[in-house]
């Protein structure tokens, strides 16, 4: 009796475990089940990315005139295209270069747009006038356009790519950044920062960036949606990847032509393009629920 | 809230499918109502847009297939590319080839209500001969000496040197009525005057061109009341039109949508062998295509049938000599077959036993970018690394014509096709292989330089005796396929749909449209 009694007690004695942000988040995110499960779609995608060209079952660049535009089949599960290349092989292996692209757009214009944001929030006066004056003449363009404006001047290829998608990206980043930081500023452990001498920099990166995050990561998410759009635009434009390369957007571009007749050709970029797409949406909503304050206690 | 919103939205979309349903409704009325009628009218969707309706001044297949149907020449070319007499009764050469006697059809009157007869002849003449601004396309008439009226309905005219295309250029030069030439010249390429069977009505850029018959016409026939031709570049939408019955023929049907035409009984799928050649110029002025063996190798790396399957969807024939099947004078040399080994071992020969990287040039269109990157997964079999640098046409044109010396040029291969009229085969051969012909002059983009093959084109060009033609037309071929100056890929065949209801519309081999006896069944 003694013995279970005391078991009992040693139950109740052990402490609750430490408050971290960190847990907290994964917690709240796991109760998001769709953006949950989402992102769990995205980490295969990353995995794909790594390890794509080792499992594709063909060889992507290698045609089969003999077995062209076939449809889904237990050989090739998702079909051949105009040249007889496995189309799964492809998307497997254009998958590093779909994330590679969209990814690395979205964080080179996410780091430029922090910056300018913060400096523009912090500092105020004709820099705040100048950098979002700027960026209003940048809002202007149609975001598409000017990538294809960009593009057209540096020339085609994917790195030209990743500029342009990066370059129409900064504007948006440095607008939320700016307004968040103008928010943060107001706070008063930024005032004793400042009352304690600390440097601009230090105040900056140190006490108002943090502020800053939860909004950028949520904004990161929906982004780069948008930035794998606007890459296989280009793409499909011909203005994006060589059209060997099994990139997404080059792939519907090429099989355009078969969507009367063979349209699993331009079906199976176009759904993975698609799904990719709603995924990263889906993590960016749940994120938001999960990490905005204005939202985050109802 | 959401709810709300929904449901508002379901009753957008439910307006929108109203007023999509109405709007169709109306038009197939429309259409039904005009081909029952006595107004009939047929549409003909082509892929391009016209450039001008100048018949003097015209380079490309679809302006020349509008102005055929309004306008008539001396001369003309029936359903396989032979040269027959239109407005001209007959003709005669003389054995040296220097003067042709035309004896012209009587009776004949212009749109205008002007004759028909020597004079007109004269001053259509005339103005290619001496209009600056027609220079590109007087090729054969800057050679013209005199133009003598031996009465009102016979015109002899003699030039300074023999010309082998003369007849085929006589068949292209259309007459125009010489009253506009005289006081309405600035008109010509907006809205011109002939003596076809069909004369001009209105032409809004970009979108339509109206031909209505000529009830005034000298040759007898039925025919339909109205044409209207549609520029509609997307492959889709062309096909879409002819289904629909929107319109009646299109020009050109995409390959990859014959099967699905084919099952349609509404719909008649034509096909012709053409006179476009298929092909890529490699620059042989550079290394290392200056090689011979370096050229072969690519010729035997590259699978013909292969390439028809797949680029052309198995329409087309190999292109076994420097100029198509059709052509006059065309003689069958030995194909590359494709044989890996051997190319590998040419390679070798060259020194270039582990492969180089090269770069293929082309416009934008999607075959172009098909069949380059067919060329690419080819030439890669012999260990040869292709880059393809898609341009758009004009920059693409820039880049290669803009070269003023060989030197210059930065062009490596051209993934390219070229026609011209079966009848010449002046057209098919000196503007391509003869060292005269180098850009900015020509399109020897290969830049070919063959002093024996020079010679033999000269030879041919400046005698009448056709026998001998033939043989130095021989001889050519032979030479220059060897030196394969090109990868000799396919001969095209052309497609074309129309509805079951129509008939007398047929596409040329060089890929004009003949609308001369268009009716409704």
């Amino acid at each position: 009796m003694e013995f279970t009694s005391t078991v009992r007690e040693k139950k109740h004695v052990v402490p609750k475990k430490k408050y971290s942000p960190v847990r907290e988040f994964w917690v709240n995110f796991r109760r998001q089940k769709t953006a949950f499960f989402a992102s769990m779609f995205i980490l295969l995608l990353i995995i794909i990315a790594f390890v794509g060209p080792s499992i594709a079952p063909y060889d992507p660049y290698q045609p089969d005139y003999d077995a062209t535009l076939q449809g889904p089949s237990s050989e090739h599960v998702l079909g051949t295209d105009e040249y007889g290349r496995d189309i799964f092989s492809r998307i497997l292996v254009g998958t590093r270069i779909t994330l590679s692209v969209s990814m690395s757009s979205v964080l080179i214009g996410a780091v430029v747009g922090t910056v300018l944001g913060i400096m523009s929030g912090y500092f105020g006066g004709w820099l705040d006038r100048i950098i979002m004056r700027s960026s209003d003449v940048m809002f202007a363009f149609p975001d598409l356009l000017l990538a294809i404006a960009i593009v057209a001047i540096l020339g085609p290829g994917l790195n030209n790519v990743i500029i342009a998608v990066s370059v129409f990206s900064v504007p948006s980043f440095a607008r939320l950044v700016r307004s968040s930081t103008l928010e943060a500023k107001e706070n008063t452990f930024v005032e004793a920062a400042k009352s304690m001498g600390a440097p601009h920099k230090r105040i900056m990166f140190k006490h108002i960036f943090p502020e800053t995050v939860s909004g950028l990561i949520v904004f990161v998410t929906m982004r780069i949606g948008g930035a794998i759009i606007a890459a296989s635009s280009l793409s499909f434009l011909g203005l994006g990847a060589s059209p060997e390369t099994p990139d997404w957007g080059a792939m519907l571009s090429m099989g355009r032509d078969y969507l009367g007749t063979a349209s699993h050709v331009v079906m199976m970029p176009g759904i993975a393009i698609f799904l990719t797409v709603l995924a990263f949406n889906l993590i960016g909503d749940g994120l938001r629920d999960v990490l905005d304050p204005k939202t985050k206690n109802e | 809230m959401r709810k709300v919103n929904s449901w508002k939205m379901l009753f957008f979309a439910l307006v929108c499918s109203i007023l999509l349903v109405g709007c169709s409704d109306e038009k197939s009325a429309n259409s039904e109502k005009g081909q029952t009628g006595k107004e009939k009218e047929i549409v003909i969707a082509v892929n391009e847009n016209f450039i001008s309706m100048d018949p003097h001044n015209t380079g490309d297949t679809n302006s020349n297939s509008v102005q055929s149907a309004m306008l008539e020449g001396l001369l003309g070319f029936d359903k396989d590319g032979k040269i027959i007499p239109v407005l001209a009764e007959e003709y005669s050469v003389s054995e040296d080839a220097l003067e042709f006697t035309f004896k012209l059809n009587q009776g004949i009157k212009f749109h205008d209500g002007e004759d028909f007869n020597a004079e007109a002849v004269k001053t259509n003449v005339e103005r290619i001969m001496n209009d600056e601004s027609l220079r590109l396309n007087s090729r054969g008439f800057n050679l013209i000496t005199s133009i003598d009226i031996l009465g009102d309905y016979e015109i002899k005219i003699t030039i300074e040197k023999p010309y082998g295309a003369m007849l085929t250029r006589f068949g292209s030069a259309k007459m125009i009525s010489p009253k506009l030439i005289k006081e309405n010249s600035s008109d010509i390429p907006k809205s011109p005057v002939g003596t076809g069977p069909f004369k001009f009505v209105e032409w809004v850029q970009g979108d339509h061109l109206t031909i209505e018959r000529f009830d005034d016409y000298w040759k007898k026939g039925e025919r339909v009341k109205k044409i209207t031709y549609k520029p509609v570049p997307e492959n889709g939408s062309r096909v879409a039109m002819l289904k629909t019955g929107e319109a009646s023929v299109i020009y050109p049907l995409p390959a990859q949508n014959l099967e699905e035409l084919e099952a349609n009984k509404d719909v008649v799928v034509s096909k012709i062998p053409s006179t476009i050649a298929r092909y890529v110029s490699i620059n042989t002025m550079k290394e290392p295509f200056n090689d011979v063996r370096v050229r072969q190798a690519f010729n035997y790396a590259v699978d013909k049938d292969a390439f028809i399957n797949v680029v052309n969807s198995g329409f087309g024939l190999p292109l076994d000599s420097i100029i198509p099947s059709k052509t006059i004078y065309y003689a069958k040399q030995d194909v590359y077959e494709q044989n890996i080994e051997k190319a590998k071992e040419l390679l070798k020969e060259a020194g270039f036993e582990n492969g180089f990287t090269a770069e293929i040039w082309g416009n934008t269109n999607s075959d172009t970018m098909k069949g380059m990157q067919f060329i690419q997964q080819q030439l890669k079999e012999i260990g040869v690394t292709v880059e393809i640098k898609s341009m758009e046409e004009g920059t693409l044109s820039d880049e290669i014509y803009g070269a003023q010396t060989p030197e210059d040029s930065k062009l490596q291969m051209w993934y390219v096709s070229w026609s011209a009229y079966a009848s010449d085969i002046t057209n098919a051969t000196k503007p391509l292989f003869h060292s005269e012909s180098f850009p900015p002059n020509g399109s020897n983009t290969a830049y070919y330089n063959n002093a024996e093959v020079d010679e033999w084109m000269d030879a041919a060009n400046s005698t009448g005796d056709t026998s001998k033609q033939a043989e130095l037309y021989e001889k050519i071929q032979s030479a220059v396929y060897k030196d394969s100056p090109w990868i000799f890929l396919g001969v095209d065949e052309l497609l074309y749909g129309s509805r079951s209801d129509i008939e007398g519309i047929y596409v040329e081999t060089g890929g004009g449209i003949n609308v001369n006896d268009a009716n409704f069944k």
